[in-house]
């Protein structure tokens, strides 16, 4: 019995090490951000490139949720990323509101057309699933487009961003960007990790099973359609103010909602550094083969194919391989070396 | 005017509808929802337009041609891509068909350029009365060359050994394999008869618009629709949907405006998911826990 202990703390010791590890990995990362702008050789329009890339993987993130821990496909998140932007265009333009007024409004918007959505798709799943969102890009775009308000193709200037009482310019904004991120990252963690991230993933991993085991189908598929909406319904915002300009040229573009998906299948659905690499792969390709589009083209589909025959669980993943398996090893020496100690 | 607009609504419809039964025959023999279906179209435009203006061959040589290279690509994708990832699930599937999609449209823009092109064989706009209404010539043309090949693919269904087969894997592919069947072999014509439908889309549809990359975009997305309309397992149900997509869109962009036209196509689907999320023509399928 004590035996039995004493493996028991060792391995349990051997975990928390693990988990220190991968906050203090985190932490690191997140610091290295932070700094990133005082990096010799960073350039002003450097932290604006970087901007983009971190709301293309919030809205990523926001794709993996729905896509990824909870199995419901969807090619329609353009539709939140707009929601999101315009909401906060909206209420910025007419009533002058703070930017962190917006994203919270923004994604609050977004989260609750996700909750109506998520309703009126219930019964969906697979292929019809996928073209009921990407219907609802459409419709969104339609929208834009053609109801007077978010004034079409003509677009709604917005003045200097301005958070907390404080204008801010492109290395403000980039740190917005990153607390952003930052606390979108931690609130999906959590989740992963709470009931509700295993109730995602119950009813991904069967439906019938997960609904049999008492998980209510209802409440938890309408719940990850407004988180996932929540927080691309963010990411439209912050793509809303990086260029202080909404405009239905971009936000009736359905390629939008594409590009988070495979952002989110490139980099890993169901892995929480998988939107990471993913969005830095669909802004950074055609951004370096700008004129070379066709071959941009090629490249994406060539990765992507890659990707999906040598790692389906995404680069994410496959990165993560040796590590794990350095863990699983030392665990097991740990188990193994405990008992061979108590034998003698 | 009410006629008019659904006679050329069925005849655009008659297009989709080919796509749309490519888009069945995949799914419904290998869980995939093919988004290169509209690019191997494009690639047969690409390469009729070649055979016609480069090479100066007859119009149905070039598409006779045309059909060949399709196949041929159908049959490559699956060899190359699809065979190693089979048995994976519905989303690998479709990202790997997304995949397939950039590539050959990285392929055309690379070789082809990015600016449309007219096409070298011109659309004949001579009117000619049908009931209720007027059609083009052209229009009536490509009406009857749908007619003519949804004709082929019944008799190939109905009465062929490999249609038979085909048809057996869709029921259930254990099943059919223990029966003998094929089912590597029929699902490499499955794509085979992709690419083949493909060819003929592309060609027909090319004189109407123009060839470039991005030239079936919509029509793909127009096929898929009508697709899941029918309900992704039923021929004949992609085929009223996408006759149906084909009149409403000509009505929405007559009455509403232009732009109304492809939102109308996913208003329908979303009305019909939301109360029928099996399709018009569907099969509930039973769920496996």
């Amino acid at each position: 019995m004590a035996e039995q202990n004493t493996i028991q703390t060792r391995t349990d010791k051997l975990k928390q090490k693990f988990g220190r590890q991968n906050w203090l990995a985190a932490g690191v990362l997140f610091l290295a951000a932070l700094a990133f702008p005082i990096f010799p050789g960073v350039e002003g329009w450097m932290a604006s490139q970087a901007s983009l890339i971190i709301l293309y993987i919030i809205a990523a993130q926001g794709v993996s949720v729905l896509t990824g821990y909870t199995g419901l496909v969807t090619v329609g998140h353009g539709g939140f990323l707009a929601i999101g932007a315009y909401t906060s265009a909206l209420l910025t333009k007419y009533f002058a509101v703070d930017l962190l007024v917006g994203i919270i409004a923004g994604g609050l918007m977004a989260a609750f057309i996700g909750f109506l959505l998520g309703l009126i798709f219930l019964r969906l799943s697979g292929a019809f699933m996928a073209i009921g969102t990407l219907g609802f890009a459409f419709f969104i775009g339609t929208v834009a487009n053609n109801v007077p308000i978010f004034q079409g193709r003509e677009g709604i200037s917005l003045p200097p961003n301005r958070i907390l009482g404080l204008e801010i310019e492109d290395l403000g904004f980039y740190y917005v960007s990153l607390f952003t991120i930052g606390l979108i990252t931690l609130f999906i963690y959590g989740i992963v990790r709470s009931g509700v991230g295993r109730a995602f993933m119950a009813l991904r991993d069967s439906e019938r099973a997960a609904e049999s085991a008492g998980i209510n189908r209802v409440f938890y598929r309408t719940l990850a359609f407004s988180i996932s909406a929540f927080i691309t319904g963010v990411a439209g915002v912050l793509n809303a103010h990086i260029v202080n300009y909404v405009s239905a040229e971009v936000y009736a573009d359905i390629w939008y909602s594409v590009d988070f998906l495979v952002a989110t299948v490139v980099g890993g659905s169901a892995v929480l550094m998988g939107p990471f690499i993913g969005g830095i792969f669909v802004v950074m390709v055609p951004f370096f083969f700008e004129t070379l589009a066709d071959f941009a083209y090629i490249l994406k589909g060539v990765v992507l194919i890659a990707v999906l025959l040598m790692a389906p669980a995404g680069i994410a993943d496959l990165l993560a391989r040796p590590f794990r398996a350095l863990r699983r090893r030392q665990l097991e020496q740990a188990e193994t070396g405990s008992t061979n100690e108590a034998k003698p | 005017m009410f006629g008019q607009q659904v006679i050329s609504g069925l005849a655009t419809g008659s297009l989709y509808a080919l796509t749309a039964v490519a888009v069945v025959v995949v799914f419904r023999n290998t869980r995939t929802i093919n988004l290169a279906q509209g690019d191997f179209s494009m690639i047969g435009a690409f390469m009729a337009l070649i055979f016609i203006k480069d090479l100066g061959l007859n119009y149905y040589v070039s598409l006779g041609l045309a059909v060949v290279f399709c196949i041929g690509l159908g049959i490559l994708v699956e060899r190359l891509v699809m065979r190693p990832i089979a048995d994976s699930d519905w989303l690998t599937l479709f990202t790997a068909t997304l995949g397939v999609y950039y590539i050959l449209h990285g392929v055309a823009g690379w070789f082809w350029g990015r600016d449309t092109k007219a096409f070298p064989v011109t659309f004949d706009p001579t009117p000619i009365k049908v009931i209720g209404g007027l059609l083009s010539q052209g229009h009536l043309i490509n009406m009857a060359w749908a007619v003519a090949i949804g004709a082929a693919l019944y008799y190939f269904f109905k009465y062929t050994k490999q249609g038979i087969a085909m048809r057996a894997v869709t029921d259930d592919p254990e099943t059919a394999e223990l029966m003998g069947i094929p089912v590597r072999f029929i699902v490499l014509l499955t794509w085979g008869m992709a690419g083949f439908l493909a060819a003929f889309v592309g060609v027909l549809i090319a004189p109407i618009i123009y060839v470039a990359p991005e030239m079936m975009d919509e029509v793909l997305i127009k096929g898929y629709v009508a697709a899941v309309f029918g309900g992704l397992y039923s021929i004949p149900g992609a085929i009223v949907g996408a006759l149906l997509i084909g009149v409403t869109e000509n009505l929405a962009g007559g009455y509403l405006g232009s732009e109304f036209k492809t939102v109308t196509a996913f208003i329908m689907i979303v009305m019909l998911l939301a109360f029928r999320p099996q399709g018009l023509f569907g099969i509930q399928h039973r769920r496996e826990v």
